[in-house]
């Protein structure tokens, strides 16, 4: 049972992320580091074909957040880069990620950090302050060497929490990051509902494509303002066959004895000693890191 | 070419970079990172009071009829989606809508608050947008703030008997414009500047995405309007369930 389950999951993400017309076959054989588009089922897809998805989903989720929590709390750059490192070994070596995908994804919030760092590390004011500043005629962008190093830090810090995240979500599926959810007693509907939705994402996106494709085969997106019309239709219809399907949904859960309980068969994954053993022991290397480097 | 005109060329190159890729910046997620754990519990805590008024809300209408399950998790599912579009822009470029302007007038402030926390989570895991510690912020700015504000101009236009594709024009656009001025002050409390504190740093972040985020909001307004232009045309009942879902006006 459980193979056929793994066989068929590895056979239908691979498809529903060719189907989704998001992601543009252009960026995708070029693979370059960059923005790109789709990663929505992309990165589930890697999830999926993870070399550590079997390690217990409890124990990445509560080690990636652990880390992820200690990065931002000790604040060091030196623990960032150990963060940064060894969660890169952990999903490219260890995770078998391609090298290239694992970097595209971690390349997706760029744009943001470096806007959001340049802020940061320049400052304005009306007399000459800092070490470099640049006349603007009604006043000053000034910076130095500590805002530079912080913005520097910053980034080291954004990347090393961006890494532990992306460890948990690049090697657990996000149904079983779910089921970790529950176990810590999220509310059930709350849980009801992440599960639901996570399953319609993925209709919504076939429908999605489908209805893409057809109105760019009929010119839907020649010009700017066509596109906008275009864009708004696609999205209407979307939402009114997604309600058409809500109903239909519940009909056939309630033909399947729903009553107010969605249960999943999940796989029993154990968790080994040694996998705890050298978690700890990177924690503690860490904290250790922070105090030596403080 | 002398060092001063070589240092020139590369500020400009910068200036240029920054400028050539801000069109492709989506929503304003705050990412992984970025904020020091005393604003991500903060900002989280502030979360709370409207999470929990959007569980009581979804919870009652759950009880009053169980099939609404499947018509929220759509709507939830939807809003994913729409948020993850690519939309049409001028110079080719890729931006994404925020969803929430159109969420909060079809589903109502308080269901979005619930489904917008879940989209921003599955945004975070399978996008790589905003992050688990930023969750918090995110939430207040895209599934509060913005929301709140945007079916607050659609609820107070429809009464003052504006023309409704106006007031839907309006109420998205100023949703956006108002989730981006809420995460730049987010931005701001977390770095102060200097010389000038948290007045002077939420200019500074206000500058910076206002190239992006404005011409997005006017874009979002658009697009809103002919989303629900489409709806009018084609979904009168479905709209009627949607009222019902959240004792909406549609």
């Amino acid at each position: 049972m459980e193979n056929i389950w793994n066989k068929w999951t590895t056979i239908i993400r691979p498809k529903s992320k060719n189907q989704t017309g998001h992601s543009c076959d252009k960026t995708h054989r070029h693979h370059r580091a960059g923005h790109k588009h789709g990663q929505g089922s992309a990165i589930d897809f890697y999830a999926y074909i993870s070399n550590i998805r079997h390690w217990n989903p409890a124990f990445k989720v509560t080690f990636s957040v652990t880390i992820l929590l200690l990065c931002i709390i000790l604040n060091s750059p030196y623990v960032s880069v150990a963060v940064i490192l060894a969660m890169a070994y952990l999903t490219v070596v260890k995770g078998g990620i391609p090298l290239h995908e694992y970097l595209s994804i971690l390349m997706i919030p760029m744009v943001f950090i470096l806007l959001s760092t340049i802020t940061i590390g320049v400052d304005f004011s009306n007399q000459s302050l800092g070490q470099y500043n640049l006349y603007l005629g009604f006043g000053y962008l000034y910076t130095s060497q500590a805002k530079l190093m912080a913005m520097v830090f910053l980034m080291l810090k954004v990347f090393g929490a961006i890494s532990a995240m992306e460890m948990m979500t690049l090697s657990t599926p996000s149904t079983e990051i779910i089921s970790v959810l529950r176990k810590a007693h999220v509310p059930k509907l709350i849980i009801e509902l992440m599960n639901l939705i996570y399953r319609y994402i993925f209709i919504l996106l076939d429908v999605y494509a489908k209805m893409k494709n057809s109105a760019d085969s009929r010119q839907g997106y020649c010009d700017f303002k066509t596109s906008c019309y275009t864009f708004g239709s696609v999205a209407s219809n979307m939402l009114v066959v997604s309600l058409k399907k809500a109903n239909a949904y519940y009909s056939a859960m309630e033909a399947r004895c729903y009553d107010g309980d969605l249960l999943f068969l999940e796989e029993d994954k154990k968790v080994s000693k040694v996998q705890i053993i050298f978690g700890a022991a990177f924690i503690v290397f860490l904290i250790l890191l922070w105090i030596v480097t403080i | 070419m002398n060092v001063k005109e070589k240092r020139f060329i590369a500020v400009v190159a910068v200036i240029a970079l920054i400028f050539g890729f801000t069109p492709v910046a989506n929503a304003m997620h705050i990412m992984e990172g970025y904020l020091p754990v005393g604003f991500s519990i903060a900002w989280g805590v502030i979360c709370i009071p409207f999470l929990v008024a959007g569980y009581m809300s979804i919870r009652k209408t759950l009880k009053e009829n169980p099939k609404t399950i499947t018509l929220l998790a759509m709507a939830g599912a939807y809003i994913f989606v729409v948020s993850s579009l690519k939309i049409p822009s001028v110079t080719g470029s890729c931006s994404h809508m925020t969803g929430t302007g159109l969420g909060a007038i079809l589903f109502g402030p308080a269901a979005v608050s619930i489904l917008g926390i879940i989209v921003l989570l599955f945004q975070a895991i399978l996008l790589a947008h905003g992050g688990l510690t930023t969750l918090g912020a995110n939430t207040f700015s895209m599934a509060i703030a913005g929301p709140f504000v945007a079916y607050g101009i659609y609820m107070l236009g429809l009464k003052v008997k504006i023309k409704k594709h106006v007031v839907v024009f309006l109420a998205a656009a100023i949703g956006d414009l108002f989730t981006y001025c809420v995460t730049a002050f987010q931005l701001a409390l977390a770095y102060p500047s200097e010389s000038g504190g948290v007045a002077a740093s939420a200019v500074k972040f206000l500058a910076v995405f206002a190239p992006t985020q404005v011409p997005l909001a006017i874009i979002e307004g658009i697009l809103t309007v002919v989303i629900i232009i489409g709806l009018e045309t084609y979904a009168q009942p479905e709209l009627k369930d949607l009222g019902y879902l959240t004792g909406g006006v549609n």
